[in-house]
């Protein structure tokens, strides 16, 4: 088979606040006279910011310094923070903390969507003139040794059997002198890299966490807009790491959602469930009633911080923003971030291909360059913060406060374990021979306040062609075999979009039944499954959700 | 003047076009003349079918080159009719052909084209268009941009072709075609059919549609036999098509086929929101499930609660003796 080639000197791969960051300051750095490089951009989207979801809280501190009149330019902040609550939620009431932590001041920062701040910078990066390719997906890192010499686009029009069809188009090999890796939480080409060229060596395991988020429109007058309200507690356990989000925007929008730590130990237990019971909530239900939800979605986040960002930096490649695990998992928040490491490293790599040395020693500049920076300033102190609530909920928010007060002295650096090795065995969790029946944390679900997975996988607008290779590559025969006895088939829990389901043959031989095409590219079951038995790899470029005002 | 493109296929009329004559006449509101263009070869049978119809004139743009539906031939015909009459509006059913072709001739002759059209509400030049976005989540409202005429596509289902308020004859006037046929650049193949038993839903009358709850393969005969005795065709929801049980071409839903026949009877189906928005136009709902609250239910004219087991053979043998 013939592919195309495109030659470019800089590549990013993934459109979203990081890797859009990365082109905007190459536009900026290149103003400078000389002759212009090229620059293209990879978006697996069909269009810019479809797949952003995130609270969102900005830290306007990187936009400040990337567009300084981000004000004027138009940039859709949907408000300014005016009050922050914090609340312990028990099962029927709520006490507030008596003091705001630090981490969760918010003054001075906005809420936004991020879908739409991310549609904003993608007309700021095309306005510079450089090639966004929406609906194209990474596939594979194109190597030569361990040097990375650009990515392979998916190939189009290959039916479910693998078949071409008559709209067949084979994937571009597009190859650059670095290219940026900006593939998000988990993206597939950072996974293949940290693989290949064991980049987290010396590294503590990634930690992740998921997200799930509605957008609810209730009486415009029920919250002002403005007002950012955390919970901790019910409907978590204390072994359950997460908390919950509630954003008021103007004219009645409220930005709902729920994280859980993808480390809990629990097989039986159901992230989606847990939002859910958490919307029952007598304050939560109180401030939804009337309204109406209006969106859905659910993406995984890093949240292992400083010691468990692998090195970013290698022959040719650079990694930024969530694939490369550049969060605040204590202020919850990681677009400045994301875009502060996309500019450093576009900084990073511009002067590489200036001076014709794209060398893995030529790019380790951008760990000088994240050294230097408010990146290290923020995350080193409160590095072992995530690791400490894996100890439960008050130990987690005692040594995170002595964290904080000592500037990261005390709580030096605490070990980490992967998140899926955490998840027992229902024999070990229940101690009995226990028949996964449903969700241990089930509760009823009425398709107004609460609802099922497959409603809400409607409401994230998500679509597929339908007649392609399933994207989620499993190893099935653990599904048929030992998965049932030894975890109850976890996945049809974690995954937050109904994407797998257990299906009984005559004889009662579980089977796994893959709903590909529901798939809102959260993650987690790449992340979660035990036995790491499953792998993501992106569906035909364009497929997914279409995040509309998340 | 409001033109209508009329879609056959060997002399025989698609069953949109009566539902776009029918979308013509809510936004003519009796304000606007409409003419029907139709091309092809050997129409006049349906010229007459047409004419009889008493709607409007009748444009038959007749040529040996148009026998077989090409995008370029249908553009050629049409630019030169819709430049001679100088309609306000055009109307076209949102059948595959019509998304094969509107959009072209739209660019030719650099007009606005609103495509997937469920409800028109004012009528004439004023009027404002809806159609659904995200998925039938959200409905838009539009209202076309620059100068007419605009090309609208009205979606199978949206009106009813038997409320198409019918007249004394209209006249039929050849129009003179002029082809080029070099400028043809498809050269189609004979048609045919992919499957013998190739079905296109959107045309159907009745439905039976089955879901999960039928459990296996090996009872589907039990939905047939009840298809069969309704004379109705046999469509599935989502999971019995991702099984294979069923040719994803019979699949209802947000990742299949929309349909609005005149009855709709689901088996065994809960109801899940993709479902409902691929078939809750239909007239007539009649839903059989075990669940007393699938959702199904909740857009269902009849629903029985029950065993699909038993009430499907039931109701077949019933009008087996009828």
């Amino acid at each position: 088979m013939t592919r195309e080639t495109l030659d470019v000197d800089i590549l990013i791969v993934g459109g979203g606040p990081a890797g859009l960051s990365a082109a905007l300051r190459l536009a900026q750095l290149q103003a400078a006279g000389d002759p212009p490089l090229s620059i293209a951009v990879l978006e697996k989207a069909r269009e810019g910011g479809a797949h952003q979801l995130s609270g969102a809280i900005l830290d306007p501190s990187t936009l400040r310094d990337l567009i300084p009149d981000f004000q004027a330019k138009g940039a859709p902040l949907a408000a300014q923070v005016t009050d922050d609550h914090v609340y312990l939620l028990t099962e029927r009431s709520k006490l507030p903390f008596p003091i705001i932590p630090a981490p969760l001041r918010n003054h001075g920062n906005y809420i936004i969507s991020l879908n739409r701040f991310t549609q904003w910078l993608t007309q700021q990066v095309e306005a510079e003139g450089i090639d966004i390719f929406s609906g194209f997906a990474g596939q594979d890192v194109l190597m030569d040794g361990a040097r990375v010499i650009g990515v392979r686009t998916g190939d189009r029009g290959i039916d479910r059997h693998g078949q071409p069809k008559p709209t067949f188009e084979a994937g571009v090999d597009v190859q650059a002198k670095v290219t940026i890796f900006c593939d998000g939480v988990r993206g597939n080409l950072t996974k293949e890299l940290l693989r290949r060229l064991e980049l987290g060596r010396g590294r503590q395991p990634e930690q992740f966490a998921v997200g799930l988020k509605e957008l609810w429109e209730v009486p415009a007058d029920r919250l002002a807009a403005g007002t950012v309200i955390h919970t901790l507690g019910y409907p978590l356990r204390h072994e359950e790491f997460g908390g919950a989000f509630i954003y008021a925007m103007p004219g009645g929008q409220l930005s709902v959602g729920f994280v859980v730590g993808l480390d809990y130990r629990d097989p039986l237990f159901d992230p989606h469930m847990a939002f859910n019971r958490f919307k029952q909530h007598p304050f939560v239900a109180g401030l939804l009633a009337g309204g109406q939800m209006v969106r859905y979605g659910a993406k995984a986040l890093p949240e292992g911080g400083w010691n468990t960002i692998p090195q970013t930096y290698m022959d040719g490649g650079l990694i930024a923003g969530d694939a490369g695990g550049f969060l605040n998992s204590m202020r919850l928040k990681g677009i400045h971030l994301a875009m502060r490491t996309g500019m450093l490293a576009a900084e990073t790599a511009f002067e590489a291909v200036r001076r014709g040395d794209t060398s893995q020693a030529a790019l380790s500049g951008y760990q000088r360059r994240i050294d230097a920076s408010a990146v290290r300033e923020e995350l080193y102190p409160v590095r072992s913060v995530h690791q400490a609530f894996s100890k439960g909920l008050i130990p987690g928010l005692l040594l995170s406060g002595a964290a904080l007060v000592t500037r990261g002295a005390v709580l030096d650096d605490l070990p980490g374990h992967a998140g899926h090795d955490q998840m027992r065995t229902l024999a070990w969790y229940y101690g009995i021979d226990k028949a996964a029946a449903g969700a241990s944390n089930a509760t009823t679900i009425d398709r107004r306040l609460t609802f099922d997975k497959v409603t809400n996988v409607h409401f994230s607008g998500t679509a597929h062609d339908e007649d392609q290779p399933p994207h989620l590559l499993v190893e099935t025969d653990v599904c048929s075999t030992i998965c049932g006895p030894e975890y109850g088939h976890p996945c049809v829990r974690f995954c937050p979009a109904n994407v797998y389901e257990i299906q009984h043959d005559a004889a009662g031989t579980p089977h796994l039944q893959i709903n590909a095409s529901n798939c809102v590219h959260c993650k987690t079951c790449d992340i979660m499954d035990p036995y790491q038995a499953i792998t993501w790899v992106p569906p035909e470029g364009g497929g997914g959700p279409q995040y509309n005002g998340m | 003047m409001i033109l209508v493109i009329a879609e056959q296929r060997a002399g025989r009329l698609n069953r949109a076009t009566w539902e776009t004559l029918a979308a013509a006449q809510a936004l003519s509101g009796a304000s606007m003349p409409i003419t029907v263009a139709i091309p092809g070869a050997g129409l006049t049978a349906v010229a007459q079918e047409l004419a009889a119809a008493g709607i409007g004139n009748v444009l038959v743009a007749e040529h040996p080159a148009l026998a077989q539906y090409t995008p370029d031939g249908w553009t050629q015909a049409l630019q030169a009719i819709v430049t001679e009459a100088a309609p306000a509006f055009v109307l076209l059913p949102h059948t595959y052909q019509a998304r094969d072709f509107a959009p072209m001739l739209a660019a030719r002759l650099r007009k606005p084209l609103i495509t997937d059209v469920v409800g028109i509400s004012g009528t004439g030049i004023d009027a404002r268009f809806t159609r659904p976005m995200f998925q039938g989540k959200l409905v838009a409202e539009v209202r076309p941009q620059g100068d007419g005429p605009y090309f609208i596509t009205i979606q199978v289902g949206a009106y009813r072709a038997d409320a198409v308020a019918r007249g004394s004859a209209a006249a039929v006037t050849q129009v003179d075609v002029h082809i080029d046929e070099a400028a043809i650049r498809q050269k189609p193949d004979a048609p045919f059919q992919e499957a013998k038993q190739a079905v296109d839903l959107g045309q159907a009358e009745r439905i039976v549609a089955v879901g999960r709850g039928i459990k296996s393969q090996e009872n589907l005969p039990l939905a047939e036999a009840l298809a069969r005795a309704m004379g109705a065709e046999l469509a599935a929801s989502r999971p019995i098509c991702d099984s294979g049980w069923l040719p994803m071409a019979r699949q209802i839903g947000s990742s299949g086929q929309t349909v609005a026949p005149k009855l709709y009877v689901a088996l065994g189906i809960s109801g899940a929101i993709q479902h409902l928005v691929g078939m809750k136009g239909s007239r007539t709902i009649v839903a059989i499930n075990k669940d007393a609250d699938a959702p199904i239910f909740e857009v269902a004219d009849y629903g029985i609660v029950g065993d699909l087991f038993e009430l499907a053979p039931a109701i077949a043998a019933e009008l087996e003796k009828s």
